[in-house]
């Protein structure tokens, strides 16, 4: 009984906190991640509510007030359109911002279904193998050969382009890839002694799937998903081009940048706002998420 | 020193200092090496042995580096000339490593590797003689028919054979020094005993000093002429093996030899005192399986398990020995109902393993458990401690969870690791805590059988003697079963009662723990044991009984005997006919001809 040889502790490894809310405490305690949290929060409070608080209509035209420049560039700005006004005279900050409002809503939404779709066809083809992977991956191939163009030009040109069918289309297009990357990661995981293990314990197929090897794979993942926020944002935007997207006049950053481009020589302007607040978002997105990859890396590596 | 008229010193390392950022790895080592001789460094893990290796070789990398000393290799300092001395590595100087598997470029073919490195280093000799060499070398090494093998890619070598084509990697440059770093650690004990005994033919033939560095002190007083002690960067002392285990000088190798278990002599014994009972908790009756693999030729059938049957009783620590391929893991799979047998049953408590539905075969594993042998990779990498030990307790929906909490840090305690390590990763963790915190994953559900799958192999030898006592301990408290599934002969010397030996999917022998060692009823039995490292007088010499050449495949079984090929008694019959697990009288059964038919009850 007196010999149990307790091992020793160093004291810094006495942390009696939670490992997630010790990666989310490193996280937080970077610069990168504050002024990421703090740029996207206004952003996002700025696009919710600005709108409705100005009291401006984004859609209401006012032709004498036409192609004013943003503040302090050039002749004619104003006050009271800080980011000048498009060819028909409508604010471009309101514009702009409900723009950000469709935009990130298509955007993450899209990827969110893509992530989804993806990590579940391919955590199931990964982990079950045999016929199941068979037949999930040769419809992963289905769906990868068809051109993501001609995949909406169908759907959208048959039902009406609204904003949940433009993101059905969207992320019907885009899981085939990570439900690809999910599958072999899952099947290079699956072999692993620990998940034996956890079999030997008596742990369930969902139960190993669900709560063992999916919080593993899918971080990583997310950290890529966040990439493809900007990427559909932009297909957005080439659907709009297509006149497959959001209906004018309700405004996008994808039939801003449509409409600015004829006036890109006198008014560059109104194709430069969207961009302006597409760097903004992705980059406020991005320190955030590489921040929090690396306080995991750093906790998970032995911190 | 002295002697230097007649043998010129090839290597001298005086003062020799190796720091990591600032911390001292290695500290003012000083030897000689005469050519032709054998040096053999051992010391623990973290001694500094494979730094000291790399240095010599030239291949250090940050943040380590040299801090002083100097390194006379024929004379030129290596330390100070670098280019010198790196011109010199893989030609004068030759490196082999433990992990063959990972040395060898899996794309190339074995023969072209070999040729490519000659030809890196001596670019002067013309590709057909570079080839003629190789095999020649190939030939020197032992491996079979080394002109059709010199064409054929690693995988489809076995682990030895990578291992003796890395030997022939390095000799084939005619080095002055070759350095042997683990070169057996990886390798079966009869696997080891040929590479070592292949080692002293090749010193003899080629005249190459060899430094050969190894963690077992057996081992190192086998293979060498002198052997070196390192302990925490310093060697402490160097003498040669006779003298060294009759007179350690140094405290540090006093306690090596003495804490080193034996086969033979008294020793540590952790075996249980009280006598078992006959109550078998799970039986294992003819059981066999075979995976279907396909290959050039087609499908093929791998025998992995044939026709095992053997008893463990309550309370019991049963062993189960034997070589790798032999069946161990396969056997641990379906005693662990992972996979379902092919034919035979196990039954635990009565019950059919092998054929209990999934829903019951869940529930039977809150009574039996498994310990896994790889402490690093059988943890999941990103839960918490305390998040592991409770894993088993919710997916049996056991407790709620103030009570899963209590109970994990209950266990924590019991198998030595602190609680305040709770909300810990086992990043931190050493191979041996990781290993208790294995135990205690496997034991929260108060299982009667634990199966212990190589559960120490990864340890060394002071780490295994905590952890065997620590088996005692919860053994003593709870009751329980255990099944130790091993390749160390003396480990399950000290602990098992009764021991099965395995060969070639087959047990081909079942004995209590003395009647094994002494009277061992299989010639494959006193062969792993001529081969067990060990310092004591051997009751087996392996002259007599040391096995050549590897096992069969599998995949074509010999008939009769699978042990006839290698069996130094072999005649006739065994060549033509299985022999049955028979008794030999007490407890001890044997698959043999040469046993004499005791009372032939077939069991």
């Amino acid at each position: 009984m007196s010999s149990i040889d307790i091992t020793t502790v160093p004291v810094a490894r006495l942390r009696e906190r939670k490992v997630s809310t010790r990666i989310w405490r490193q996280a937080f305690a970077s610069v990168e991640f504050r002024i990421g949290l703090i740029v996207l929060v206004l952003l996002v409070a700025a696009a919710l509510l600005y709108p409705s608080l100005s009291g401006i209509d984004p859609v209401k035209m006012n032709i004498k007030a036409k192609l004013m420049p943003p503040l302090f560039m050039g002749e004619g700005w104003s006050w009271s359109h800080p980011l000048g006004t498009d060819q028909l005279g409508r604010d471009m900050l309101v514009r702009a911002l409900v723009g950000l409002r469709y935009s990130l809503l298509i955007g993450v939404s899209t990827t969110v279904l893509m992530l989804l779709v993806g990590a579940l066809i391919g955590l199931f083809a990964g982990y079950f193998g045999g016929k199941t992977d068979t037949i999930l991956m040769r419809l992963t191939d289905a769906q990868l050969s068809i051109p993501m163009i001609i995949l909406a030009i169908t759907i959208l040109g048959v039902s009406r382009p609204t904003i949940p069918s433009i993101i059905l289309v969207l992320g019907l297009a885009g899981w085939p890839v990570y439900a690809r990357v999910m599958r072999s990661t899952v099947m290079s995981e699956r072999k692993k002694e620990y998940v034996r293990g956890a079999m030997v314990l008596g742990a369930t197929d969902w139960r190993i799937m669900f709560a063992l090897i999916l919080p593993l794979v899918l971080p990583p993942m997310a950290f890529v998903a966040v990439l493809d926020i900007a990427r559909m944002m932009i297909f957005e935007s080439v659907l709009g081009f297509l006149g497959l997207g959001v209906q004018p006049p309700t405004p996008t950053f994808g039939n801003i940048i449509a409409d600015g481009r004829k006036y890109l020589m006198n008014a560059w302007w109104i194709a430069t706002m969207p961009g302006i607040f597409l760097v903004l978002v992705l980059t406020s997105i991005n320190l955030m998420g590489a921040s929090l990859e690396r306080a995991r890396n750093a906790i998970y590596g032995g911190a | 020193m002295l002697d230097g008229a007649e043998t010129r010193t090839l290597l001298s390392v005086r003062n020799l200092s190796v720091m990591a950022g600032d911390r001292t790895i290695l500290d003012g080592i000083s030897f000689d090496l005469q050519p032709r001789r054998i040096l053999s460094v051992i010391g623990e893990s973290g001694s500094g042995k494979t730094v000291l290796a790399r240095t010599l070789a030239s291949w250090l990398s940050p943040p380590l580096r040299v801090s002083g000393g100097t390194v006379l290799f024929q004379g030129r300092d290596l330390l100070a000339d670098p280019t010198h001395a790196r011109s010199l590595s893989g030609r004068e100087i030759a490196y082999v490593g433990g992990n063959p598997a990972g040395a060898l470029d899996p794309t190339m073919t074995v023969g072209a590797q070999l040729v490519e490195k000659l030809r890196a280093v001596r670019p002067d000799i013309p590709a057909a003689k570079a080839r003629d060499k190789a095999i020649q070398l190939l030939k020197a090494v032992r491996i079979p028919a080394a002109e059709r093998r010199f064409n054929e890619y690693p995988f489809q070598y076995s682990g030895g054979m990578m291992q003796r084509a890395m030997i022939v990697d390095a000799l084939i440059s005619d080095p002055a020094l070759l350095i042997a770093d683990n070169i057996t650690q990886p390798l079966d004990v009869t696997v080891a005993a040929q590479i070592l005994k292949l080692m002293r033919d090749l010193n003899a033939e080629f005249s190459t000093a060899i430094l050969f560095i190894c963690s077992s002190l057996p081992v190192a007083c086998d293979a060498s002429d002198e052997v070196m002690v390192l302990h925490k960067g310093r060697v402490v002392e160097r003498q040669t093996p006779a003298a060294l285990i009759a007179s350690p000088q140094h405290g540090y190798t006093y306690a090596l030899i003495a804490e080193l278990p034996t086969l033979w002599q008294g020793g540590p014994d952790r075996r249980r005192r009280v006598p078992a009972t006959e109550r078998p908790i799970m039986s294992v009756r003819g059981v066999s399986k075979a995976y279907e693999t396909r290959g050039k030729s087609g499908k093929a059938l791998v025998q992995a398990v044939r026709n095992a049957d053997f008893d463990v009783f309550a309370g019991d620590n049963f062993g189960i020995v034997g070589e790798s391929g032999c069946g161990k893991s396969s056997l641990m799979r379906l005693l662990t109902g992972l996979e379902r047998p092919d034919g035979g049953r196990i039954l635990f408590k009565g019950e059919d393993v092998g054929t209990a539905s999934r829903k019951r075969l869940r529930e039977l594993r809150r009574e039996f458990q498994l310990v896994l042998q790889d402490p690093y990779g059988s943890l999941p990498p990103q839960s918490a401690i305390g998040a592991i030990l409770e894993e088993p307790l919710k997916i049996h929906r056991i407790g709620t969870r103030a009570e899963r909490r209590d109970r994990a840090r209950a266990v924590m305690s019991e198998v030595g690791l602190h609680p305040g390590l709770y909300e810990s990763l086992p990043t931190g963790l050493s191979a041996g805590q990781r290993q208790r915190l294995n135990v205690a994953r496997a034991m929260i559900l108060e299982p009667d059988l634990l199966i212990m799958d190589e559960t120490l192999s990864a340890l060394d030898q002071t780490e295994q003697g905590k952890l065997l006592d620590l088996f005692e301990r919860l053994q003593a408290r709870h009751g329980f079963t255990y099944i130790f599934i091993s390749h160390d002969l003396t480990m399950v010397r000290q602990v098992c009662s009764r021991i099965a030996v395995m060969y070639l999917g087959e047990a081909v022998e079942v004995a209590p723990n003395d009647r094994l060692f002494f009277d061992p009823g299989h010639p494959y039995t006193r062969g792993l044991l001529s081969a067990a490292p060990t310092l004591e007088p051997r009751r087996y010499r392996p002259e007599d009984c040391l096995l050549e050449g590897e096992p069969p495949s599998p995949i074509d079984l010999p008939p009769g005997c699978a042990f006839a090929s290698r069996c130094p008694h072999a005649f006739d019959r065994c060549r033509a006919e299985n022999p049955a697990l028979l008794s030999r009288g007490g407890q001890a059964l044997a698959a043999c001809f040469l046993n004499e038919p005791h009372e032939a009850t077939h069991v």
